[in-house]
């Protein structure tokens, strides 16, 4: 942890050398999320509900879904671009250092730039809440807190898994953005207002629906299935699949060298 | 038992065989051929503590797939590896712990900030000791003589600069072993004459075992008694650098300045010859043709200006064998 810490700091001081880029690049990170943003207003500004999940709601499932992710996107960089450690060579030097190889993955990269999204996040997960009237109480807040734990997770597990992918193809992983970017902007909304397959999918396949739609149905009152309260725990169980595939994958490096 | 051994390794990599063109390129992505390369076959030798080995072989030879399987990085197909009583790839983390990897192309040091940055996250990498490694730095840093380089962000130095970095940044934890690919690869004389000195010292002082590899055969003649040459996966020759220029020792070059052009050289002793700006550069074998017998012959030719007759330098030995084995 030692180690993580003092990469996140080199880090930041990586990307203060460049101050222009920084300042610019902490706005121009505003404007991506921003334009998420609006869509979901501009929907609502038509519809007042969709299939009974209100802005607020809505708003409340998009933040949660954007804070795990951007996350991610900082902290979990190096996973996310795992594929220029293999394609550089890069990946050698992880191998002949005592640490284990994932923790060296994510010192490579950490996206300090990324923080304003992260912040946004928070910033709409508190506009949500404020704006909702919620009957506080202490499963709620536990609730909560293993939503955006989830969040983090699913992302995490998603980028792992994709890693892993790196090992069989080097490059051209088109596929992950249907993973990523496709499934994230559906789980920006309730998934219970997709079609059934979907639903299915995106519960059973990857699971985004136990990190912020059946505990979401409980977190607002939906749902007084206790269940549904600690789904988000389900997907901590998922995780076993990337990072078993991970440590394949680095078996297979070390016989094929690519 | 010796401190590094490493018995009958052998490894195939497959190979996709890709055609020109779009429509091979094409038909690839669908079928792809394999074609199985020996990057090693059959390799085994035995270093003791201390050692310096030169390891050598043209590009694409199988050098740094050895040195993966050494470092660890690599699983070879069959065989046996054992430094120090550990199997590299069994033991990795206690095994890294004890060995440093220079890649002279490739960059270890954080790109935007000073490499003394680098070398405190790698104290947390190793978990080096405060003390230890405060000194262990501390001695690198005037022994390489980059006092002040270490303070400027790694894209602001010069190539020698950086190598140098990189090379204190690879003993920061005082390994037993270190491996030195190509590590004056590209560097100008003074930091050349830097690196080498530091490495007989370090072997010397420290008793680090250095296996290095090389295009430079200067560096070998200044650091590495014994060599290992190997070629399509085998090794070719294992012994002392002398033994190997002995083999082709009878050969002299000479070269010989003249205005005139030659045509039809046919003698025999006579084994090679080139055209340069001042004239010509001949390889001459002094058993067959005596270096008397040369300049009469040629003295029939052409105008002989200027003479000057050298021992073959090591790098035409290292050409001749090439040659001989086909590489």
């Amino acid at each position: 942890m030692k180690l993580y810490f003092h990469a996140m700091r080199l880090h930041l001081k990586s990307l203060l050398e460049y101050k222009a880029s920084f300042v610019f690049g902490l706005f121009s990170q505003v404007f991506v999320f921003f334009s998420y943003y609006f869509i979901i207003l501009a929907l609502f500004n038509k519809f007042d509900n969709i299939k009974g999940f209100t802005l607020y709601e809505v708003l409340l499932t998009f933040a949660i879904i954007q804070f795990g992710f951007s996350v991610n996107e900082i902290f979990a960089r190096g996973i996310d671009q795992f594929d220029d450690l293999i394609v550089d060579g890069s990946f050698d030097r992880l191998l002949i250092r005592p640490q284990p190889i994932i923790l060296q993955v994510l010192c490579t990269q950490i996206a300090w730039i990324r923080i304003s999204r992260t912040v946004q996040a928070i910033i709409v997960l508190v506009i949500a809440l404020v704006n909702l009237d919620i009957a506080w109480s202490i499963e709620k807040v536990l609730v909560l807190i293993l939503m955006l734990l989830s969040s983090i997770a699913i992302f995490f597990g998603i980028f792992l898994l994709m890693a892993s992918y790196c090992f069989v193809t080097v490059k051209g992983l088109e596929v992950r953005n249907v993973f990523t970017d496709g499934g994230k902007h559906m789980a920006q909304y309730p998934i219970g207002i997709f079609r059934k397959g979907f639903i299915f999918i995106f519960t059973y396949i990857i699971p985004y629906a136990f990190v912020n739609y059946y505990p979401i149905l409980y977190f607002l009152g939906k749902s007084d299935n206790k269940f549904y309260m600690l789904s988000p725990i389900i997907v901590l169980l998922y995780l076993i699949i990337p990072f078993y595939a991970f440590k394949r994958g680095v078996k297979k490096y070390a016989s094929t060298g690519s | 038992m010796s401190f590094i051994e490493v018995k009958n390794i052998s490894k195939t990599f497959k190979v996709a065989k890709r055609g020109s063109g779009l429509k091979n390129g094409i038909k690839s992505f669908f079928k792809r051929d394999y074609i199985a390369i020996d990057a090693a076959s059959d390799i085994s030798f035995e270093m003791d503590k201390g050692e310096i080995v030169g390891y050598i072989g043209p590009n694409g030879a199988g050098k740094s797939t050895t040195i993966k399987i050494l470092s660890g990085i690599l699983v070879p197909d069959s065989g046996t590896v054992k430094v120090n009583g550990l199997v590299p790839w069994v033991d990795r983390k206690e095994y890294v712990s004890n060995i440093g990897v220079v890649f002279g192309q490739r960059s270890q040091l954080w790109w935007d900030i000073p490499a003394i940055d680098t070398f405190d996250l790698l104290k947390d990498m190793y978990k080096i000791d405060e003390k230890a490694y405060e000194k262990t730095k501390n001695e690198l840093i005037s022994l390489l003589k980059i006092e002040d380089v270490v303070k400027v962000p790694v894209r602001q130095l010069s190539l020698g600069q950086r190598m140098r970095c990189e090379i204190a940044a690879s003993l920061l934890h005082k390994p037993k072993i270190l491996f030195l690919d190509e590590p004056t690869i590209g560097l100008d004389a003074v930091s050349k004459k830097i690196v080498r000195d530091f490495i007989k010292k370090i072997n010397k002082e420290e008793n680090t075992t250095i296996i290095l590899t090389t295009h430079d055969m200067s560096d070998i003649e200044a650091l590495a008694k014994r060599i290992i040459l190997i070629g399509k996966g085998k090794i070719l020759y294992d012994g002392t650098l002398q033994k190997l220029k002995n083999r082709y020792g009878n050969n002299k070059k000479v070269v010989i300045t003249t205005q005139n052009r030659l045509s039809n050289i046919n003698k025999k002793g006579i084994i090679s010859h080139k055209k340069n700006e001042i004239g010509y550069e001949f390889i001459v074998d002094v058993n067959i043709l005596t270096i008397n017998e040369f300049l009469k012959y040629l003295g029939t030719k052409i105008e002989i200006e200027d003479v000057d007759i050298d021992n073959v330098g090591i790098d035409d030995v290292i050409i001749k064998t090439y040659e001989e084995y086909d590489l």
